[in-house]
């Protein structure tokens, strides 16, 4: 199924920004195997924002994604980064300006942490101090301490903050673009959660063009800007985690993004996106941002045991109210097109 | 050829020097006669000891070289293995002895044939643990270093052999303890070390000599087995960390 490009974001602020990721037509077929492991992905990420390519196995999502630094050769159409071919680009060059990260982490076990954070910036012959200065900084940014964990080796850390350390090592020469294949895969669900917490803070400030695979859906709704549903393949759809929640393309994403689909929506939306009802002084009910999703909101009524909610603005100011149907609307919002 | 014409490493002083006023323990030829032992470790034992370590560590040094080599080869280019494997087992089969005496027509009596003999000797060894150390490096680690644009030349440098430190460390460390004990069957050829004074004692029954220089043959291979540990101690100390309160 062709699916055209997702139109561009109202908040086209970072257009200018580099790292446009451009699959045009991407076909992988391997010798001596009938059908392509991808065949004619077409899809555009914006400069800055999360993809995330999710299928269920064999859909050929980390094949798509290993093709952008070439670790598997394109057997068809082209993969460009803001207009140049990675083709065209030298292998190494390519790939020193990519990050990677991936679920075996595969940090270098006789290596110190600032010497793994410093492999890629040593390559591209950055100064000891340079190195050092900037292992230091990107430690700070996962949530590691510089002043002990400089000097230790991989060994002496958890899965979670190795695959932190992991996270360092591919920003270390602050590459527009980084490939993250199923890169919080292998972590215990707690740290999982914080983990990628800890990464979209992360990502806010640095504004990576990010390609992310994973086959957890919930991770796809909580990670990505963009969620590309892949099968056989084939891109089936593409689009923002509401859009996919709430249109899904066929029965297929349907089935993928799961029945409580609806239940889901509800975390990607806020309640910004919800008609509120007007400022009541007298209601006696909890306040809550109007940042909060709507998820939260329905539990915290649920638990609370009321049907509305007071909503309140950055400054604490009372915006209007909210009611448990108008949630509840929501989940039941954008049925499966009887026919696609 | 008859071993008789492999004239045997005879010192060159009395066999039992100064008899005359020797103590009752030389005279008697007791096992061990510890105060002869000292007063001739200088002269007698300790120029035999040097070239017993000189024969052991010219072989260990050039067979590393040939076997890491080797090794290297057969890590990148699988066709390679066989061959030189079969080679190595081949030269390991051959007993010492007759090797060193194969030898001899060949390139004479000299530390040429005995270093060639024991260089043979070590390949075995220092190519398999080479092969497997470099075989068994985390696969996670080599593909991370080619997703980071390491080319397959640094990541073999800087990543593959590194890694694999551990297991040639523990290759070298039997390397060395064979060819230490090796070497005193070189001797044969009249090329001294700590053999010779074997040989010399075996003829002459002199049983504090023939202990002195097998302990000290023994002694020296324990203390070069240290030393390799302590050294591949300092330069992997990646390997013994563990998981921080762990």
């Amino acid at each position: 199924m062709a699916v055209g490009n997702p139109p561009a974001r109202p908040d086209g602020q970072r257009a200018s920004a580099p790292g446009e990721i451009a699959f045009r037509g991407v076909q992988k077929r391997y010798p001596g195997r009938d059908g392509a492991a991808v065949d004619d992905l077409s899809f555009t990420v914006p400069p800055g924002e999360i993809c995330v390519l999710i299928g269920p196995s064999g859909c050929g999502k980390t094949t798509a994604l290993k093709m952008v630094n070439r670790l598997i050769s394109i057997s068809g159409g082209d993969i460009t980064i803001d207009g140049t071919s990675v083709k065209e680009l030298e292998l190494t060059q390519l790939r020193r300006g990519i990050g990677y990260v991936f679920q075996q982490i595969g940090l270098f076990p006789h290596l110190t942490i600032e010497r793994n954070i410093g492999a890629v910036p040593r390559l591209l012959g950055w100064s000891k101090e340079r190195i050092h200065t900037r292992a230091g900084e990107l430690l700070e940014l996962v949530g590691l301490d510089p002043a002990s964990d400089l000097k230790r080796y991989p060994a002496e850390f958890s899965g979670g903050q190795q695959q932190r350390i992991g996270v360092a090592r591919a920003m270390a020469a602050d590459p527009p673009i980084m490939l993250m294949d199923e890169p919080f895969g292998a972590i215990d669900p707690i740290a999982r959660e914080r983990l990628q917490n800890d990464f979209l803070r992360l990502h806010e400030q640095v504004q990576k063009t990010v390609i992310f695979v994973t086959h957890d859906i919930d991770e796809a709704i909580k990670m990505g800007h963009w969620i590309a549903v892949m099968r056989d393949g084939h891109l089936v759809q593409i689009a923002t985690a509401d859009e996919l929640l709430a249109h899904p393309a066929d029965e297929f994403v349907a089935n993928f993004v799961g029945a409580d689909r609806g239940i889901k929506r509800l975390r990607v939306r806020t309640l910004h996106d919800i008609e509120l009802g007007p400022a009541r002084s007298d209601l006696r009910a909890p306040s809550v941002d109007q940042d909060t999703s709507l998820h939260l909101a329905l539990s915290m009524m649920l638990s609370e045991s009321v049907n509305q909610l007071n909503v309140t603005d950055g400054d604490g100011k009372t915006v209007g109210t909210v009611g448990i149907e108008s949630i509840t609307q929501m989940v039941s919002d954008g049925r499966v097109p009887s026919s696609a | 050829m008859s071993a008789g014409l492999i004239p045997l490493p005879l010192a060159a002083g009395p066999v039992i020097p100064t008899f005359g006023q020797a103590s009752n323990c030389i005279v008697q030829n007791h096992q061990f006669c510890a105060s002869w032992f000292f007063d001739n470790f200088s002269s007698r034992f300790e120029p035999r000891l040097v070239e017993h370590l000189e024969l052991s560590a010219i072989a260990v040094g050039i067979g590393s070289v040939i076997a890491f080599t080797a090794a290297i080869i057969a890590y990148k280019q699988d066709w390679f293995e066989t061959p030189f494997s079969l080679l190595a087992a081949f030269l390991y089969t051959i007993p010492s002895l007759a090797f060193f005496e194969l030898m001899v027509p060949i390139t004479g009596i000299n530390r040429f044939s005995a270093e060639i003999a024991l260089v043979s000797y070590t390949l075995l060894i220092l190519f398999r643990n080479t092969l497997t150390g470099l075989r068994g490096v985390s696969r996670p680690a080599i593909d991370a270093a080619q997703a980071m644009g390491l080319t397959p030349a640094q990541s073999l440098v800087r990543i593959e052999l590194p890694l694999a430190l551990p297991a040639i460390m523990a290759g070298l460390r039997i390397a060395a303890v064979t060819t230490i004990s090796l070497t005193t069957v070189a001797a044969f050829i009249g090329v001294g070390g700590l053999g010779s004074l074997i040989f010399d004692a075996i003829q002459t029954g002199f049983k504090t000599e023939f202990i002195g220089a097998g302990v000290l043959a023994i002694l020296l291979a324990l203390v070069v087995d240290l030393v390799l540990v302590i050294v591949q101690r300092a330069i992997t100390p990646w390997s013994r960390r563990r998981l921080r309160g762990a």
